[in-house]
């Protein structure tokens, strides 16, 4: 084949030419000719790429999707997820359904060993779509972390489970992805202790200058302050707010009181700590003005984290995101190497409520909360109820 | 430790490189094995007429293809998309036309299609019902391909396109204009860099860009922006028709892309440009990336509106189709509601025989002495 002279590595044989290694190599799973009506090169391949897979017992189910638990039929030994879509009644308002096709959009173009991998997408006869996702069996941090009764984490298991987010969170802004809905329960764990973000139903690209972006994203508790004075323009500083759930104690219900909670927990945005604030859509403070924290203050609440940490944490819960710290420069930042150092991923808590609790998560549509009695989970606590399930550095001491 | 990444790595990554770029003769080697396809498909379905239909050639195809690629765009333009909605839904129909024949699936019943998918992938909201009224069309027809292109886009979505990095190159020369850029090599200093930008030689006869050397005398600071200005304008207008209705994001990245679009604009200062990033020395891909920006510019430079089809020979063309086509796919909206229906009645197939056995099993155990064992109605059970 000749060289493309568009680069200087040859591009990858067209899929036509792969098709055909394909078929020769697993001819057992030729599709039934006679089945579709018209058989293309692409319907041929979608319909190969389904009959490697054998279903099996299901994991979750949700409004939004079902996850079963899957083998690949060449070797039964490889553990997948397929995720499978559920056709809603707003099908008929919009089609393929923005989340999905957002989730199928960046997971395709994502590869990094902290971000889910999408292995394939298949679709079935009756035109659903099934998304082939890496099989995380030790379910997700939220749970681990609600855990308290079975599970202790040290300061270091926090530093390494941080530092794995914050590179899956890099990997997403170098790619010009914001995610915008990083939160505990879209984290899953992989059998070998790795983190992984998932669920990029609510995750855009960059936009451009000026064009105005939606300011209703983000779960509220992991939501930046800009995003609740309405802001429509704004970049991946949104995600390094997100990144960082330990600061507040309390889940309030509505977004004043998570507004609230910031300018007591960080200080009230005013002009002076963040200039153009007051010129937001939906700038709205409480009448007392809490002056910006003090590095002693946040240091009370988080002596496990040390001084490095404790700077760090000041840095990217920083209220004018022009001076929150990027991804980049948090994984600059001197706190990573500091004692002590992450620990080995070996040494890491693992059990996040099982593949069930991947089954749940995987189900719900982007930026949903689990439900108050979810099965899984099971801890009984109530979603109100943020005692158990914040990372708690304050009482690491 | 840390493994830095190039953009060169990352964009390798990207599906686009992976499944959607090709070398000339791939690409034609694809386009041709499509056509034959149908060919062959269609002997099938026309030998039940009494023969002598003639087919759409391959060049008739790739020519209404491109047709309908323009159709995308005035559409999008019609509801004042921004421009990345634009190549997206281009490229949606250009990626699916590699793998399907236009006998198939006649473009009129797909473009409508890929740009309603184009515009919720780029995060442009609409709603269908919305969109079918000001198209004047109805929203089943919107919708009943959707899962054909998802299939044919092997189900990847994004598409990297070269109008920010234009946009980035703008700044990049203004900035190199106000001598705030040192070289890439380290010799000379923003000020250097500056002075030589102001000898440039002025673009040569032909040049797309709209600006002209003042004559007499040597070109200021000011008209060193206009003439940067100038270059950006008919750059980005190469990057609208020219790049959206050739192979170009086929075969180039967009960085060569836009690099192209730059240097039919003006090619001196394209030139200095590039000697700002590439090392004089780098004897080895310096040649290769200059040789592969002038084959991206001469396929852009190749492109002239008149080569769209007209209307009427899109009509003509249309009416050929009409009679060649394949039958089995003519009302595609009655068979995705058919496909709906099949999936549902598979599964329903899948109920019935749990029903039945569920049935079997409690008469057996109706003849125990405690009767059956209660049923609990189930919820949905494993789907097909």
């Amino acid at each position: 084949m000749a060289t493309s002279p568009a680069l200087d590595v040859p591009p990858e044989q067209p899929p036509h030419k792969r098709q055909k290694t394909a078929t020769t190599t697993s001819s057992l799973h030729k599709p039934n000719p006679s089945s579709p009506p018209t058989t293309d090169v692409a319907s041929h391949l979608d319909t190969l790429e389904r009959s490697k897979y054998r279903k099996g017992a299901k994991l979750g189910s949700g409004q939004y999707a079902d996850v079963f638990s899957a083998t690949l039929i060449s070797d039964p030994t490889r553990i997948v997820a397929i995720k499978k879509i559920k056709v809603g009644p707003e099908a008929r308002e919009f089609g393929i359904s923005y989340d999905s096709l957002r989730e199928i959009k960046f997971l395709q173009e994502l590869e990094h060993p902290n971000i889910i991998k999408l292995h394939a997408v298949f679709s079935t006869k009756n035109q659903n779509l099934n998304l082939v996702l890496e099989h995380l069996p030790q379910g997700d941090l939220l749970k681990l972390i609600q855990d308290t009764a079975n599970i202790s984490y040290t300061p270091a298991d926090i530093k390494a489970w941080m530092l794995q987010l914050m590179r899956a969170t890099w990997f997403c802004h170098q790619n010009y992805i914001l995610h915008r809905d990083i939160k505990p329960n879209n984290l899953l764990i992989a059998a070998n202790g790795e983190i992984k973000l998932a669920d990029f139903g609510l995750a855009r690209s960059f936009a451009d200058p000026f064009q105005p972006m939606t300011y209703n994203t983000i779960t509220i508790w992991y939501r930046p302050p800009e995003l609740f004075f309405q802001a429509q323009y704004y970049g991946d500083r949104v995600d390094i707010w997100s990144s960082r759930d330990v600061l507040f104690r309390a889940w309030p219900e509505t977004e004043m009181g998570m507004v609230k909670l910031i300018c007591e927990k960080v200080g009230t945005p005013t002009e002076s700590n963040w200039p153009g604030v007051s010129k937001l859509k939906g700038y709205v403070t409480p009448s007392e003005i809490t002056p910006l924290r003090p590095f002693e203050y946040w240091k009370q609440s988080f002596r496990a984290i040390g001084d490095t940490g404790v700077d760090l944490l000041m840095k990217m819960l920083t209220l004018d995101p022009r001076k929150r710290l990027s991804a980049d420069m948090v994984l600059r930042h001197g706190y990573w190497t500091a004692e002590p150092r992450p620990s080995r991923l070996e040494d890491l808590p693992r059990k996040g409520g099982g593949a069930e609790a991947m089954g749940e998560d995987l189900t719900r549509r982007g930026g949903e909360v689990p439900e108050v009695n979810g099965k899984g989970g099971g801890k009984g606590g109530k979603r109100g109820d943020g005692v158990a399930r914040k990372i708690d550095f304050g009482g690491l001491g | 430790m840390t493994h830095a990444l190039s953009e060169d790595d990352i964009y390798r990554t990207s599906t686009q490189y992976r499944l959607w770029s090709f070398s000339p003769e791939s690409l034609a080697a694809l386009r041709k094995k499509t056509h034959d396809l149908a060919l062959e498909r269609a002997q099938r379905y026309a030998c039940n007429d009494n023969g002598d239909v003639e087919f759409l050639t391959q060049e008739e195809e790739l020519r209404l293809v491109q047709r309908y690629c323009d159709q995308v765009r005035t559409t999008s333009d019609h509801f004042k998309w921004p421009v990345n909605v634009e190549a997206t839904a281009v490229q949606y129909l250009t990626r699916f036309y590699l793998t399907n024949s236009t006998l198939t699936y006649p473009p009129k019943e797909i473009y409508k299609t890929v740009l309603f998918l184009a515009c919720k992938t780029e995060a442009t909201h609409m709603t269908l019902s919305e969109y079918a009224r000001r198209i004047s069309t109805e929203a089943e027809v919107v919708l009943a391909p959707e899962y054909k292109v998802m299939q044919a886009l092997r189900f990847t979505l994004d598409v990297r396109q070269p109008f920010r990095a234009l946009k980035g190159a703008l700044m990049e020369l203004l900035n190199l204009a106000e001598g705030m850029v040192g070289g890439e090599d380290g010799d000379g200093d923003g000020e250097e860099l500056q002075a030589q930008m102001l000898d440039v030689p002025p673009p040569p006869q032909g040049s797309k860009t709209q600006w002209k050397h003042p004559g007499a005398g040597k070109v200021g600071a000011e008209q060193l922006h206009d003439r940067i200005q100038a270059a950006y304008s008919a750059a980005r207008n190469l990057l609208d028709a020219p790049a959206l209705l050739t192979d170009v994001y086929l075969l180039y990245t967009p960085s060569q892309i836009l690099l192209a679009a730059l240097q039919l604009a003006d090619e001196p200062l394209t030139s200095f440009y590039l000697s700002t990033k590439l090392f004089a020395s780098d004897s080895l891909t310096r040649p290769k990336i200059l040789a592969t920006i002038s084959a991206c510019a001469d396929m852009l430079a190749a492109f002239s509106p008149s080569q769209v089809l007209t209307k009427d020979d899109r009509n003509a063309l249309e009416a050929k189709l009409e009679r060649c086509r394949d039958p089995s796919t003519r009302d595609l909206v009655k068979a995705f509601a058919a496909m709906r229906q099949d999936g549902s009645g598979e599964e329903g197939e899948g109920v019935r025989k749990r029903r039945r056995l569920e049935r079997e099993k409690s008469q057996k155990e109706g003849d125990d002495l405690f009767g059956p064992s209660l049923q609990r109605p189930k919820a949905n059970g494993a789907g097909g």
